[in-house]
């Protein structure tokens, strides 16, 4: 697998795409079978790696779950000998064992193209001068986008994370146009700088590439406005590689995915069947292109849609829309797919709730039963008992679209919920 | 005009036991009280003579409090003088949307609390029948 991932693929036709997937799946197939893992794993579901003829073919292959990455931990998944190896990066787990994942000289090349591949849709050329504001080490935000950034031809300095008059002053005396950071640290960075009676504007940064962790459109559009920058939203993951498996073009809707090294599949979580076209579901992806570490069918538990859409930019890449939430969370209830994350969407519209609430199911009448308990704010309250159930009405329609089913509210007295320490305990579930 | 309290509370069993220990403990005599139910919640109406102390003692103790600003007009406490004010009302063509009363002095002295659409209109129209529009209660 020495192909180079340069230009040329981004502009490929749905066509060449399609042939090219079926041609790097079966070497995927034969590559990941040299792991002791997969060996065993293929040999156990019955797979002969010259089955696969088709892209659509993968849908005979097992999935690999997260768990199964962390069993193979530190290094069943290993196909090629240890002295071919010339990086690895784990995963942020928090706990237990981490997932780690292996490159080779072609695989870190290869990503390397894919991430400049990212940053030249979004704008950014070679007389850029990038700041990586992310940490490195293991972390594969940092070494990720720096090998990009340089193989763009951009000026990299590789700031890290933290000390936030530093990078201002490194933006300002080298004239940075183009920054990878998260979206609370930009934001950090911004306000720190109004506080000081400083404008961000006078940066004259460009371009943000923001990812790693969850953020919505209001708050792109707040960076935007702070900054005079455009933001671009970034996906990956260290399973497939890190940054640089998807992001977006000058158009800022939706994520191209970059089919000449990835299969995209989007599963319903619960029957592992493909959902509908457009419809959310699981993101479930296989590496083609790397050989240290092949995985096929990963389930990443990430929940999103894939816009099949022509994008204007020309390139035909299929497009991932915003992350909705994790499959872990998924709540059936009525037969529908819920997502606590549309919940909480909608509570957070509402000022005159508090930020902690809880979503209780159970069984009435054999049907299932939503309510959501919401703490009302104690400045909210203005007395009379009529605008309670005004706001309350309101916040029950709006969930009742979101859910697409009725759903209860309770409104409690502010503090009456569990706080919790850490991740809070948001769906109490008494069905019986 | 004077301030009644209001109290949001969940519709379950001893919410009404806290508020009245709440003001027991510190004194403070309820005049009048009333709960109105919505069901899975209510708002709890006290009157006091001391609405400020009373609204920051159960706001201490994490309730969710508001004044709700009310006229209250004081009237004698005998047969027929209630007249006297509602009698004043229509006169000047005066809508009153929540009202109640509560005898200060038995046989003496009673207020009569009303919400309505426009208050200073309302206490306008009760000093108008020579009656005392109150701002205290001693």
């Amino acid at each position: 697998m020495n192909d180079r991932v340069g230009s040329c693929y981004e502009w490929m036709s749905r066509d060449e795409i399609a042939s090219l997937q079926a041609e790097l799946l079966q070497r995927t197939v034969a590559q990941a079978a040299k792991s002791p893992w997969y060996s065993a794993k293929f040999k156990e579901k019955g797979v002969e790696p010259g089955d696969i003829t088709s892209r659509d073919d993968i849908t005979t292959l097992p999935l690999t779950s997260k768990e199964e990455l962390r069993e193979s931990y530190p290094r069943q998944m290993l196909t090629v000998d240890p002295s071919e190896v010339i990086r690895m990066h784990t995963s942020s787990g928090t706990t237990g064992r981490p997932i780690a994942v292996f490159h080779t000289k072609e695989d870190v090349d290869n990503w390397a193209e894919l991430m400049a591949r990212c940053l030249g849709m979004a704008g950014a050329t070679a007389s850029d001068v990038f700041q990586n504001m992310s940490g490195y080490g293991l972390f594969t935000g940092g070494l990720g986008l720096h090998y990009g950034a340089e193989r763009l031809g951009m000026w990299v300095i590789p700031a890290g994370a933290g000390n936030t008059a530093r990078h201002i002053m490194l933006i300002r005396d080298f004239h940075t146009t183009v920054i990878h950071a998260t979206p609370s640290y930009a934001m950090h960075v911004a306000e720190r700088m109004l506080q000081e009676g400083d404008d961000p504007k006078s940066l004259g940064l460009k371009i943000a590439a923001l990812g790693a962790e969850p953020y919505t459109e209001e708050m792109r559009k707040k960076l935007q406005d702070l900054y005079g920058f455009k933001v671009f939203n970034s996906y990956g993951l260290t399973e497939m590689n890190g940054p640089g498996v998807a992001f977006e073009c000058t158009e800022q809707n939706g994520m191209h995915v970059w089919e000449d090294s990835y299969i995209v599949e989007i599963l319903n979580p619960d029957t592992l069947e493909p959902v509908g076209e457009g419809e959310v579901g699981e993101l479930v992806m296989t590496t083609l292109r790397r050989t240290a570490m092949p995985i096929i069918r990963y389930r990443t538990r990430d929940l999103t849609r894939l816009i099949t859409e022509d994008c204007p930019c020309g390139r035909k890449h299929a497009r991932l829309a915003r992350m909705v939430g994790r499959s872990d969370d998924m709540l059936i209830v009525r037969g529908v797919n819920v997502f606590p994350k549309q919940i909480e969407e909608v509570i957070m519209r509402h000022d005159w709730v508090g930020g902690n609430y809880v979503i209780h199911l159970s069984t009435r009448e054999s049907l299932d039963q939503m309510t959501v308990r919401v703490e009302m704010a104690k400045e909210a309250f203005d007395g009379t008992i009529a605008t309670v159930k005004i706001q309350r009405a309101e916040l029950q329609k709006q969930l009742k679209e979101a859910a697409g089913f009725t759903v209860m509210v309770d409104v409690l007295e502010p503090g009456s919920l569990p706080v919790s320490e850490g991740k809070a305990k948001r769906v109490i579930d008494e069905r019986g | 005009m004077y301030n009644e309290i209001r109290v949001f509370v969940e519709n379950k069993p001893g919410k009404l036991s806290h508020i009245a220990e709440l003001l027991g403990e510190a004194g403070i005599d309820i005049l009048a009280l009333d709960l109105a139910d919505e069901g899975q919640f209510g708002v709890v109406k006290i009157l006091t003579a001391e609405p400020d102390r009373a609204k920051s003692i159960l706001s201490e103790a994490n309730m969710t409090v508001a004044f709700n600003k009310v006229a209250m007009v004081e009237i004698d406490d005998r047969p027929g003088s209630l007249l006297k004010f509602s009698k004043a009302l229509e006169s000047s063509n005066l809508n009153v949307t929540d009202a109640y009363g509560c005898i200060i002095e038995r046989g003496k002295r009673a207020v009569f609390v009303v919400k309505g659409d426009n208050l200073a209109d309302i206490e306008t129209a009760a000093r108008n029948a020579g009656l005392k529009a109150l701002d205290s209660l001693e």
